[in-house]
């Protein structure tokens, strides 16, 4: 061609070159998607959200696993964080989802299962002869039942109670050995071992009630009534809790306790206010005692269950964890129902638990386990976990928002001074209305 | 008819096809990841929306909601106009301030320019945990200066709802140095010569930076008064990361609220109306600094 040019264009057979190269590129990549280890191995891809020395135990569950599992190979991603848990919800946004992942909170597994991402269990678990409400304690077994279904199991629970300074109780002229067990015995308790400086500053304090989506348990309440599938925020008991936590604020000036505790850190530092011997007594659970041999093991400590009210639940606790789920767009469902029925068997969860100093949730690995038998914390654990009052996350779909404006409700009375009535009456319409809309959006 | 002409215009629109395939990584990135997400966000925002399910047309029901039912959407915005109306001046003026120390000729200079442009290099999230210890109540440095200067009872900061604000204003003069390095070479460039017929004619040294280094700066502060316009309606960051909101939604500003909305309520059409009004409100705060600009801001060579 004579074509006068002013400039060179790009020319065109290199130009195809490049197209052409784009196409095997992406065809390598395509290929390497499709990869399979060997013909009759499936790989499954696990994604899990602990980390550190956690997500070593949980590698270590998974050479096992594959060691006697020939036939699936499980590929073990960690998704460490907050953004892992936002990556969660846009891998379920686009469909990109693994075919097993432990990285759905609790709190949020309703929200996830009630929008059809999540691979119902129940056929599974026959199939393989199990049965949820005989084998995890109640309090889990209530919060995996959705609707009916079963979406996931959980591998870890946690116990809550109240952890104290035995050295404290002595010096304020309190028994040890008779920690508190009514809610009067504990404010009673609170005050004797709270100290001022001759300026009025706090020295140490006794005890600053906090969580009022656990301690309307305490008091007999309830956020959501699974029978007549309605909210409950202005129960009764739930105001009573909130008034005993507001009874705090007339007793102690609480801004200044606030910055009291804040002054020494987060409570899971080496220099939390429990540790250093500025709080007599700590409202935590089992996962603490693993901190205060670390940081204060020289600490005189010991435990009691969250005291009740005449009329209240004795011996409350929270129940929640990490839930494993198989996402709907899972591709090897059976291998990772396999996966899965054996990651929730006694043996691994006893082996699991063990190793990250969790309370086991299902009853059967806390029973064949010599350190479960003889640990006295974690044997005092385990039976509050498996008694009748535990609870978990309520099975609706709006938890998540619910549960932060519980918290910002206890915020706006203990601090800000505002009417605990008019507040849970408020909430009670709020997620009333939350709660319908909800439904109604996700049966269309 | 010519016959050079088809030529011409066939060379022309090769030029044209080589220019678009060459600029179409750029143009396809910009229409996949801006245009299109902008779009879409503008539409979700009359939906319910959840990210997983498909969206379904409720009309202005999220904008009504968050005019008329949301109270937490006015108390974030106020949070927010709290940050722009207190933090944003102040923040001027102490990059400016510290630019104009850092102008003077002095030993060892450059090492201050670096000390002070260092904190604005270092993440957000690591200087957020360095100032919480710093505002801590009991045993933060803040406090224990304050204590030592006679101040008998120092605010709680981030755990005192009236404190929470100043205190990561207070925060933020730490990370200045963007704002100080830009003043910095602005101030470099006004003429000595200027400086030096402002002395001839007996103007003190606050009429010489009234009347000479002002004007002569005035586009660069024009220009980080608007960026810091834009980056304070969308503070988010910090008290994400420090007080995530409290103590009692002090700290929960309009991003932090959108955020919540997105990705703890699963409403993504709630929150993208969040996002278009955020949009319109800056919008409106830029061009009402825009069209101020004409009476402050002075061009070099522009006769007044």
């Amino acid at each position: 061609m004579t074509k006068p040019r002013l400039a060179k264009p790009l020319p065109i057979p290199h130009l195809k070159a490049f197209c052409l190269g784009i196409v095997l590129c992406s065809a390598f990549i395509l290929a390497g998607c499709a990869r399979t280890t060997s013909p009759k191995v499936t790989e499954i891809v696990y994604w899990t959200g602990w980390s550190g020395h956690e997500f070593e135990a949980q590698e270590r569950l998974i050479a096992e696993f594959n060691r006697t599992h020939p036939h699936i190979h499980v590929r073990i991603l960690s998704q460490f964080g907050t953004s892992g848990y936002q990556k969660v919800r846009i891998a379920f946004a686009g469909g990109a989802t693994p075919d097993v992942m432990s990285t759905v909170w609790a709190d949020e597994l309703a929200a996830y299962a009630l929008r059809g991402v999540l691979t119902p269990l129940n056929s599974y678990l026959k199939q393989a002869g199990r049965d949820v409400e005989r084998e995890y304690t109640p309090g889990v077994a209530k919060m995996l039942r959705i609707e009916g279904k079963t979406y996931g199991l959980t591998v870890t629970t946690n116990t809550s109670f109240i952890a104290y300074n035995r050295a404290i109780f002595r010096e304020a002229g309190l028994d040890p050995n008779h920690p508190p067990q009514t809610i009067a015995e504990l404010d009673r308790a609170a005050l004797a071992c709270t100290k001022y400086d001759p300026q009025g500053n706090f020295v140490r304090y006794g005890f600053r009630p906090s969580q009022l989506s656990l301690w309307a348990y305490v008091f007999g309440g309830k956020w959501y009534d699974t029978a007549t599938r309605r909210i409950t925020a202005n129960d009764p008991h739930n105001l009573a809790a909130l008034r005993w936590m507001v009874s705090y604020a007339r007793t102690y000036d609480l801004k200044k306790m606030q910055a009291f505790q804040a002054g020494f850190g987060s409570n899971e530092t080496a220099n939390g206010p429990f540790f250093v011997g500025k709080m007599a007594m700590w409202s935590t659970g089992e996962w603490s005692q693993e901190y205060i041999h670390r940081y204060a093991p020289a600490l005189d400590w010991g435990w009691f269950a969250l005291p009740a009210p005449p009329g209240g639940r004795d011996k409350t606790t929270g129940a929640g964890g990490s839930v494993f789920v198989i996402p709907a767009a899972c591709r090897h469902k059976d291998e990772a129902w396999e996966f899965l029925n054996w990651m929730s068997s006694p043996h691994a969860v006893a082996s699991f638990c063990q190793s990250i100093k969790n309370v086991p949730p299902v009853i059967a690995a806390a029973k064949g386990n010599t350190f479960f038998q003889t640990d006295p914390l974690f044997h005092f654990s385990i039976a509050i976990s498996q008694g009748k009052n535990s609870f978990g996350a309520p099975p609706i779909p709006t938890w998540p928002t619910y549960r932060r404006e519980i918290g910002r409700v206890e915020e706006a009375a203990v601090l800000g001074g505002e009417d605990p009535d008019k507040l849970l009456n408020t909430l009670q319409k709020q997620m009333e209305k939350e709660l319908i809309e909800s439904r109604e959006d996700l049966q269309r | 008819m010519n016959r050079k002409q088809p030529r011409l215009r066939a060379q022309e629109r090769e030029n044209q096809r080589n220019g678009t395939l060459f600029a179409l990584p750029w143009l396809l990135g910009f229409a996949i990841f801006i245009a299109y997400p902008l779009c879409a966000s503008l539409y979700y925002s009359f939906c319910t929306y959840d990210a997983i399910r498909p969206a379904r047309w409720v009309g202005l029901q999220n904008y009504q909601r968050l005019f008329f039912e949301d109270p937490l959407f006015w108390k974030s915005l106020s949070n927010t106009l709290y940050m722009v109306a207190l933090g944003l001046p102040i923040g001027l003026v102490a990059s400016l301030g510290i630019a104009m120390l850092l102008n003077q000729k002095v030993r060892g200079i450059a090492l201050y320019r670096t000390l002070y442009y260092l904190p604005s290099i270092t993440p957000v999230v690591a200087t957020s945990i360095l100032w919480m210890w710093l505002l801590n109540p009991e045993m933060g440095l803040v406090n224990l200066f304050l204590k030592r200067v006679g101040v008998a009872n120092p605010p709680a900061w981030l755990t005192d709802p009236f404190w929470s604000k100043p205190a990561l204003i207070l925060m933020s003069l730490w990370g200045v140095g963007g704002g100080m390095v830009i003043y910095l070479a602005a101030l470099k460039d006004v003429p000595e010569a200027l400086y030096e017929a402002a002395a001839l004619d007996g103007a003190s040294r606050w009429s010489q930076f009234r009347h000479v280094t002002l004007p002569m700066i005035s586009p660069v502060i024009f220009f980080n008064l608007i960026m810091g316009l834009i980056g304070s309606f969308q503070y988010f960051t910090q008290a994400f990361v420090m007080t995530n909101g409290g103590p009692q939604d002090s700290t929960t500003f309009y991003a932090l609220h959108l955020f919540n909305k997105a990705f703890l309520d699963f409403k993504m059409g709630y929150a993208s109306a969040m996002a278009w009004i955020l949009f319109l409100i800056t919008l409106v705060g830029a061009l009402l600094v825009f069209r101020t600009s004409a009476r402050w801001v002075y061009y070099g060579g522009e006769v007044k």
